[in-house]
């Protein structure tokens, strides 16, 4: 596959374009809206100290989104502050995975967060991350092959995170053991939702943006999963069942729709003006 | 009722480069020495950069009384180690020989 | 030779007159003890309590830069909480006092939180408010602090200073954008200005001198008063609201070259003693969020003591 250099040279093959952008949406869409729902943690984190080091997690999901919304702007999306805070819940590529909520209540008001779905999520979104960023490092789109490189390294302190949480409450007694077991089964039914390229799938293979198939990035990731699960004797819940929707097609439950409100809701009354 | 969970503290020590020593930046409160580490590095490398964090559980720490302050006292006359007690006499004596006295850097340097 | 508790008083006031440092390990007065527990736990549970009026704009953030700038921020402040509670504890241990023990004292009242953080945030620009004008009042605060008795509160306060460094920038940024901004931006930014002035008077406390204040005075603790602050405060921030075109809701504020002082019109103080009762507006509701996910997360912090499995 011959490598595209940059986004003028991306720009200039329209069908090339097209696939790149639409692969970009969901990289970009992914990370902002689970950056989002981390940073909903803020001040609720079980451990001080703990607080402190998830921040920096939600914060480097923020920075990955940012930064996929900056190469969108290149190639000629829009203005990055629009594509992250105005495009509407049909519009967003996210997997349904990373819009669940953290747990009853909201961030303001009688916030019943789990912290044991927040791991779990995030352990299995961080696994398939890493298979993506893996094959994007081989992206034919030059610009993201060389930022994915870096991105991996970012992702080592993810992984070290949740394995050593991993570890720890899965060897801490009935109760976190439970609270564990209870957390991946709320991630189970949504997670097949990550391993899809969308309407779009065959062109961004094709054309060398991602070069994989939807079932190729389930099985690397169910192989790392069970790895993960298998080192700290937890049992693996069964294959994951067929996500109940596409967010990759723009298929959405309400709390996309609540998380985008919420998130939109300054920058909304102004889009023009300087914040 | 459960017992309140008791954690331990954990001193944290940072090392900058390879060509530094490990220096102190603070403590942490932690179960086992691998979450200290973890929590380490976001709670006090969130700014810098490093190559090697140190934790050290407090209680293993041995340390001189502040209260004894005789502990540190020495003869403030140490002139025989340092080297500008020597500089002025020797390379007045080198001189003769038409050479000056040789500083360390004169020696390491290639 | 061993010396009565007075004689070890005597000999610790006459170290203080000194100038000396004081360090955890040293023996130190009940009375000096007990007093520092109170102020340091109350400075550290302030700053966690400090992050939720920010925390509730971070999903609402206007931009991503100012997203991820908030974040951090935040971040620092649970981060000052640490430091400054790692202090506290240590000095509390010999009360018998856990992290837990300090904590839960913010539930029962008995220890209380800035009134600066029982204040709502209604807009964005309340929110540039806080960075700009409410961080900018406790590095005045912070900055008076840097030569304590207490050594290791001293030295954790300067680190915890040199971060504020980037939150007053992070304040100013958001601030000026809206001063320079729409109609709407700007009337938003001045809308702020006006709630806030009264918790930013109340924020360094009454002008008379307590006997709490007095006793971490005593013991050089600290040494500068509350008024002493105010007036610092005022100095350095409110020609820099009025080059803005902004004012302060005190039309009789002015300098007074005879007194050098800044005269201004006394804010409630029946409402900074409601707030020390947690009756303030949003006193309840910010305990709640600590209280709510302290209680929620009880089996964390469980299994993260538990005894490891060999």
């Amino acid at each position: 596959m011959a490598a595209v250099e940059n986004a003028a040279a991306a720009l200039a093959a329209p069908e090339y374009r097209n696939a790149l952008v639409s692969l970009l949406y969901q990289f970009a869409d992914d990370e902002l809206v689970l950056g989002h729902r981390d940073s909903e943690w803020l001040g609720l984190g079980p451990h001080i100290e703990e607080d402190i080091a998830f921040a920096s997690i939600a914060q480097d999901e923020v920075g990955h989104a940012a930064l996929a919304f900056r190469f969108l702007e290149e190639l000629g999306e829009g203005k990055v502050d629009d594509l992250a805070f105005l495009r509407p819940a049909a519009d967003r590529r996210n997997a349904g995975l990373l819009e669940v909520p953290n747990g009853e209540g909201t961030y303001r008001v009688e916030p019943r967060f789990d912290w044991a779905f927040a791991l779990a999520r995030h352990l299995a979104y961080d696994l398939f991350d890493r298979v993506r960023l893996e094959l994007l490092t081989r992206s034919s789109y030059q610009p993201l092959a060389q930022v994915a490189v870096k991105m991996q390294r970012e992702e080592h302190y993810h992984l070290l995170h949740h394995r050593t949480w991993l570890r720890k409450l899965s060897h801490a007694g009935s109760e976190a053991r439970e609270r564990l077991e209870q957390g991946l089964a709320r991630v189970w039914p949504e997670v097949d939702g990550l391993f899809t390229l969308g309407p779009t799938a065959t062109a961004i293979a094709a054309q060398g943006i991602l070069p994989a198939t939807g079932a190729a990035l389930r099985a690397a990731w169910a192989e790392q999963m069970a790895t993960e699960l298998g080192a700290v004797d937890l049992p693996w819940p069964g294959d994951p069942p067929p996500a109940p929707r596409d967010g990759r097609a723009g298929e959405h439950t309400p709390a996309l729709g609540s998380l985008l409100d919420v998130m939109s809701e300054v920058y909304r009354t102004a889009p023009e003006a300087r914040w | 009722m459960l017992d309140k969970p008791v954690f331990s503290i954990y001193e944290v020590f940072m090392q900058k480069d390879q060509m530094s020593p490990h220096v102190h930046v603070g403590s942490v409160d932690a179960g086992t020495p691998e979450d200290a580490l973890l929590l380490a590095r976001e709670n006090f490398l969130r700014r810098d950069e490093a190559v090697s964090l140190w934790v050290v559980r407090q209680d293993a720490i041995h340390a001189t009384p502040y209260s004894d302050p005789d502990w540190f006292a020495h003869p403030a006359e140490k002139a025989y180690r340092m080297t500008q007690s020597y500089a002025r006499e020797n390379n007045d004596r080198w001189r003769k020989y038409k050479k000056r006295m040789l500083t360390l850097d004169d020696v390491v340097k290639d | 030779m061993s010396m009565t508790y007075a004689e070890q008083t005597t000999e610790f006031m006459a170290r203080i007159e000194a100038g000396e440092k004081i360090e955890a390990s040293d023996w130190m007065p009940d009375e000096y003890r007990i007093a520092l527990v109170r102020f340091i736990q109350m400075h550290a549970l302030s700053e966690i309590m400090g992050a939720y009026p920010e925390k509730e704009w971070v999903p609402r953030a206007p931009t991503l830069a100012r997203k991820l700038s908030l974040m951090s921020k935040v971040q620092d402040e649970m981060g000052h909480g640490q430091l400054i509670l790692r202090i506290a504890e240590d000095l509390a241990a010999p009360l018998g006092k856990s992290r837990e023990d300090l904590i839960e004292e913010l539930f029962t009242g008995q220890c209380k939180f800035h009134n600066v953080f029982h204040m709502p945030a209604p807009t964005w620009a309340d929110c540039g408010v806080i960075g700009w004008l409410v961080d900018g009042a406790a590095v005045v605060s912070q900055g008076a602090l840097l030569d304590s008795s207490y050594a290791p509160y001293a030295r954790v306060l300067k680190r915890v200073c040199a971060e504020e460094g980037f939150h007053i920038q992070h304040g100013e940024s958001i601030c000026l954008a809206l001063a320079e901004g729409t109609p709407e931006q700007r009337q938003s930014l001045q809308d702020a200005i006006n709630r806030w002035w009264e918790a930013l008077l109340h924020f360094f406390g009454p002008k008379e001198v307590s006997n709490s204040a007095n006793i971490l005075l005593k013991y050089r603790f600290r040494v500068k008063t509350n008024e002493e602050l105010r007036q610092k405060f005022f100095t350095k921030y409110i020609t820099r609201v009025n080059a803005l075109g902004l004012t302060v809701p005190d039309p009789n504020f002015h300098w007074d070259e005879a007194t050098q002082l800044w005269i201004y019109a006394d804010p409630d103080w029946s409402r900074l003693k409601a707030i020390t009762r947690n009756e303030g507006p949003m006193s309840r509701e910010r305990l709640r969020l600590r209280q709510l996910s302290y209680e929620q997360a009880a089996w964390v912090r469980q299994a993260l003591t538990a005894p490891v499995a060999v």
